[in-house]
């Protein structure tokens, strides 16, 4: 296929072309019947045509110019079905994938005529789909947090145009590697039985299979994509946007009490300069929509700056922090430039320690910053066989149990966590061994569970403990020489650790003995703060969510209807299971999302963008490449470079717009021409 | 069919009836008429004195001159004659072209300067081009004859070719005495305007050619891919209007008309075109004046 002309038209309906020309001659000699006009006399015209017959050849040139004129036009048609066109990507290939990113960046409005990115990146797929030919198919992915196939391999091309059309910008973040996947799936169907087909192929030396073109449109704001293979794909990246884009966001915004004065509210606000120059901008912080406070905040080229409000204690609300950058600021992404958060008076949360007596563990337990988190009730193991109990752990009423050294008649509707002892379920006695270990030595603990985050155990030494093996679902965390030392397994909707030793026991005589030098480690306060957090932590503060990310909220369980209001005022249904927890997805709107239930707002949560990533939407250029000022930076996808291909100069030119109205131009001068007995 | 008072209208008519036809040539008339002749002759209107040759008429010698010079002088008086006046029209299909039709403003035409010769007591006739050599039309004369000559102008219908030369050599047959001729034609005749022309000039006639043209004619409103047809021959002529043809016919009229001029310049003739748009009160009381046809 030539650059220059692409055909849209079959032999047949060039057949048909062809004689439109043939028809012209045939109907304007038919039309040269001239029509009689009888006069006085010809004596005087004879002589006109005589003298006219000198330069015959210029007068039979004049009489036919209605005829050169309907066979220019008919030309400029022809011409203009051959679309011509140059400086065109060509569409080599047969099926092409256009991975069309639609995150939060793409919102950018550097485009031309101040259209955002993503308008651009659909306008270059809609110029591309056009010179689809009737053989090639084509398909569309949007991607940001998710890909999303807009349209399958179709040789369409309305429902190609049409799919562009439904892909909206989002506020989310880009999964680079996620659309690539997909993207493989589609193009590389039979990679699961590969050796089979290679075989196949020296079988029978079937042909190659066919090249995926894979057009990535997007602004490259993802890190490179590693452990991909492309297989049939041939990726082609076209950049948008501009290195020289600015953008000014808030990175982030958090409140926390005081270090020093609880009393008060510390609100962190960081602001991203994402332009080459040195800026100043200012933060305006609203709560419940009442300007608080306002601060300037110096920002250095490429660099952060932050400004700290501080707020009375009992503050709630909802906090709204708005950066408005200096007066010749071009801020291309207003997007980012608001960030929510939620001040909610801190629920704090129950623990109840049920133990005959633990100093090390109380100790635990009431650091300062456990003591932040929850509230500590003790309780006596004599008393768990009492109404009183089972009264007071009624459902919701504390976030944790902690039985030491004792257990419970019956499981409480709250999470547990045994020391020394197994639940009274059959699920957790049935497998265990009733001896004791003496002795063992920790060889591994599982460090990616959140239990164990940054705990290290290593020449931990325990006198004796009992093996713990958890039920089908449980996962070990502790493994020593023996046997597992401690396990978690999830119960309904909470979950219980086992661990196999205790910290605190009493020896044959009825004395307290140290049963683990634990409690002498750095390790042991840090587990017991997670412990805390895990089980009790206050969900307040992960209350800001990415846009796009599923966000779970463990509600009161209650027949009641859950709506959820998204920050545009709508509101949509979500559903809830028996347990109260709920999943929510959309979530894609920036802003303050509001849980309903029976008519009440029971929980609120903060979707920001809070990515630096997104936020520095200035084109990424090479740093390496000398041989060019303003080269695009490669992606790289597995040990491929896709090297960017030049913005704005890909684009087709298309001609046969103009040369349409070229030949309706030349069709309105031959009908004047005809009525006005204008010649050249 | 139109009352013949459709050819002269009552206000032409008062104008017409201060007006004379006028000739610079000398004629011989007939009888006496009301015009002053350039021949000396016997009126009241005294002209010239002149001595007196042998054979002149005694009755002519001024007795008082005689008495008191003692020389024998003629005393001349100017002549007062008729003049004979010919309308010659061209009724060929030809004429029956334009909005009057030629033909119709040629009949006006003659019939007023007709209408002013009977006034002034003048012998008028008439005849068409396309009258044979034997046919010969009537001779008015006197206010009385006004009627029959337009009934005479008003049954003038159109019909044949144009063939000057024939019908003006005709004319000249039936018509050998002079006069004042007026011919009124589109002249266009294949075979050419000059011969017919120089028929006048042999019987020494004062001539009028007056060529009449259709507005259609001097200024075509056509266009598109034409197919003319002579209404006289049939013959064709096949044209694409531009304006380069449009241009050209224009120089063609001018040239053709210009030849004519020229040509009747030359031979003492008097020439006028006359567009059919020009009213007749118009063309006779300024043009023909000016062209010293009427007084």
């Amino acid at each position: 296929m030539d650059t220059l002309f692409r055909n849209t038209l079959g032999p047949g309906a060039w057949a048909v072309m062809a004689a439109i020309p043939l028809a012209i001659f045939a109907l304007y000699f038919l039309k040269l019947k001239r029509q009689p006009l009888e006069v006085p006399s010809t004596y005087l015209w004879h002589r006109v045509i005589e003298d006219l017959h000198v330069n015959s050849f210029w007068q039979r040139l004049r009489k036919s110019l209605l005829l050169f004129l309907q066979l220019l036009v008919a030309a400029l048609a022809i011409l203009a079905l051959l679309r011509p066109g140059w400086q065109g990507e060509t569409l080599a290939g047969q099926r092409f994938i256009f991975l069309v990113d639609n995150s939060a960046s793409m919102s950018t409005t550097d485009a031309a005529n101040h259209d955002s990115r993503l308008d651009e990146a659909k306008k270059r797929v809609a110029s591309l789909v056009d010179q689809m030919e009737s053989s090639m198919s084509a398909m569309v992915i949007a991607f940001a947090e998710q890909p999303v196939v807009v349209q399958e391999f179709t040789s369409n091309r309305r429902l190609l145009r049409d799919a562009l059309e439904r892909i909206e910008p989002t506020s989310a973040q880009t999964d680079f590697a996620g659309a690539l996947r997909l993207a493989d799936g589609f193009a590389n169907p039979r990679r699961e039985n590969v050796e089979a087909e290679e075989e196949a192929e020296e079988a029978d030396d079937a042909p190659a299979p066919q090249q995926v073109e894979l057009f990535i449109f997007s602004d490259g704001r993802f890190p490179s994509v590693e452990n991909f293979s492309l297989g049939n794909l041939q990726p082609q990246f076209l950049p948008l946007g501009n290195s020289a884009t600015q953008n000014m966001a808030i990175s982030a915004l958090n409140s926390r009490r005081g270090e020093d004065n609880p009393e008060q509210l510390q609100v962190f606000a960081q602001v991203l300069n994402g332009s080459a120059d040195d800026a100043t901008a200012v933060v305006e912080l609203y709560l419940n929509e009442q300007l608080v406070d306002a601060m300037e905040v110096q920002l250095p080229a490429k660099g952060i700056g932050s400004a700290t409000f501080l707020l009375s204690g009992d503050s709630s609300g909802v906090l709204r922090a708005v950066v408005d950058p200096e007066d010749g600021y071009e801020d291309r992404l207003r997007l980012d430039n608001t960030a929510y958060a939620l001040l909610e008076n801190e629920r704090s949360s129950r623990v109840l320690l049920v133990t005959p007596g633990n100093s090390a563990l109380e100790a635990a337990l009431v650091t300062e910053r456990a003591a932040r988190i929850a509230k500590v009730e003790r309780f006596a193991p004599q008393d768990l066989a009492t109404p009183e109990f089972s009264r007071r752990v009624q459902d919701g009423n504390y976030d944790l149990i902690v039985f030491d050294q004792c257990a419970p008649p019956a499981m409480p509707a709250a999470n547990t966590f045994f020391i020394g002892r197994l639940p009274p379920l059959e699920s957790w006695t049935a497998r265990q061994s009733p001896d004791t270990v003496l002795g063992p030595q920790i060889i591994d603990w599982d460090r990616s569970h959140p239990l164990l985050n940054l705990i290290e155990l290593g020449g931990l030494q325990i006198a004796d403990a009992r093996l713990v093996k958890p039920p089908l679902g449980g996962r070990v965390l502790i493994d020593a020489t023996a046997g597992p030392l401690m396990a978690i397994a999830p119960r309904d909707r909470f979950q219980d650790v086992v661990m196999g030793f205790e910290i605190v026991g009493v020896n044959e005589q009825g004395q307290r003995t140290f049963n683990t030098d634990w409690p002498r480690k750095h390790s042991f306060p840090s587990f017991w703060l997670n412990i805390v957090e895990h089980f009790a932590g206050n969900e307040a503060s992960q209350q800001t969510h990415r846009p796009g990310e599923l966000v779970e909220l463990r509600l009161p369980p209650s027949n009641e209807r859950v709506q959820i209001e998204l920050p545009d005022g709508s509101r949509v249904p979500a559903e809830i299971d028996s347990a109260g927890q709920m999943a929510f997805q959309e979530t894609e709107r920036l802003g303050i999302y509001q849980v309903y239930q029976g008519g009440e707002v029971v929980r609120r949560f903060a979707v920001n963008l809070f990515d630096r990533e997104e936020s520095d939407v200035a084109l990424r250029v090479s740093e390496t490449g000398g041989d060019s000022l303003n080269a695009v930076e490669k992606l790289t996808i597995g040990y491929v470079e896709v090297a960017a291909r030049t913005p704005n100069a890909d684009i087709r030119k298309e001609l046969w717009k103009g040369l349409l109205v070229l030949a309706l131009v030349v069709l309105i001068l031959e009908w004047y021409i005809y009525n006005r007995r204008v010649y050249i | 069919m139109p009352t013949p008072s459709h050819l002269l209208s009552p206000s032409l008519c008062a104008q017409l009836e201060r007006l004379e036809l006028v000739t610079r040539k000398i004629f011989r008339g007939r009888m006496k008429g009301e015009r002053r002749s350039k021949r000396k002759g016997q009126s009241v209107e005294f002209a010239d004195f002149r001595n007196y040759v042998a054979g002149d008429d005694l009755r002519l010698l001024d007795w008082n001159l005689y008495a008191r010079l003692d020389k024998l002088i003629l005393k001349l008086f100017l002549e007062e004659e008729d003049l004979h006046f010919y309308a010659l029209i061209d009724s060929s299909l030809s004429m029956d072209f334009g909005n009057p039709t030629k033909l119709q403003y040629a009949k006006q035409l003659a019939a007023a300067l007709a209408f002013v010769g009977l006034i002034r007591a003048d012998r008028v006739r008439i005849e068409t081009l396309n009258q044979k050599a034997s046919e010969r039309s009537p001779i008015f004369r006197g206010r009385a004859s006004v009627w029959r000559m337009l009934q005479q102008v008003e049954a003038i219908r159109p019909s044949g070719e144009t063939q000057l030369a024939r019908g003006v050599k005709n004319f000249c047959l039936r018509n050998p005495g002079r006069g004042v001729v007026v011919l009124i034609s589109d002249l266009m005749d294949k075979e050419g305007y000059e011969t017919a022309l120089k028929y006048f000039l042999s019987h020494e006639m004062d001539c009028f050619v007056i060529q009449v043209l259709s507005q259609e004619e001097l200024e075509p409103d056509v266009k598109g891919d034409l197919r003319l047809v002579d209404c006289e021959d049939q013959n064709e002529a096949e044209i694409t209007v531009s304006v380069p043809l449009l241009r050209k016919y224009q120089q063609t009229l001018n040239g053709f008309v210009g030849s004519v001029q020229q040509f009747c310049a030359k031979r003492g003739m008097h020439y006028l075109l006359a567009n059919n748009q020009v009213p007749v009160e118009e063309l006779v009381a300024k043009h023909l004046r000016r062209r010293g046809l009427v007084r």
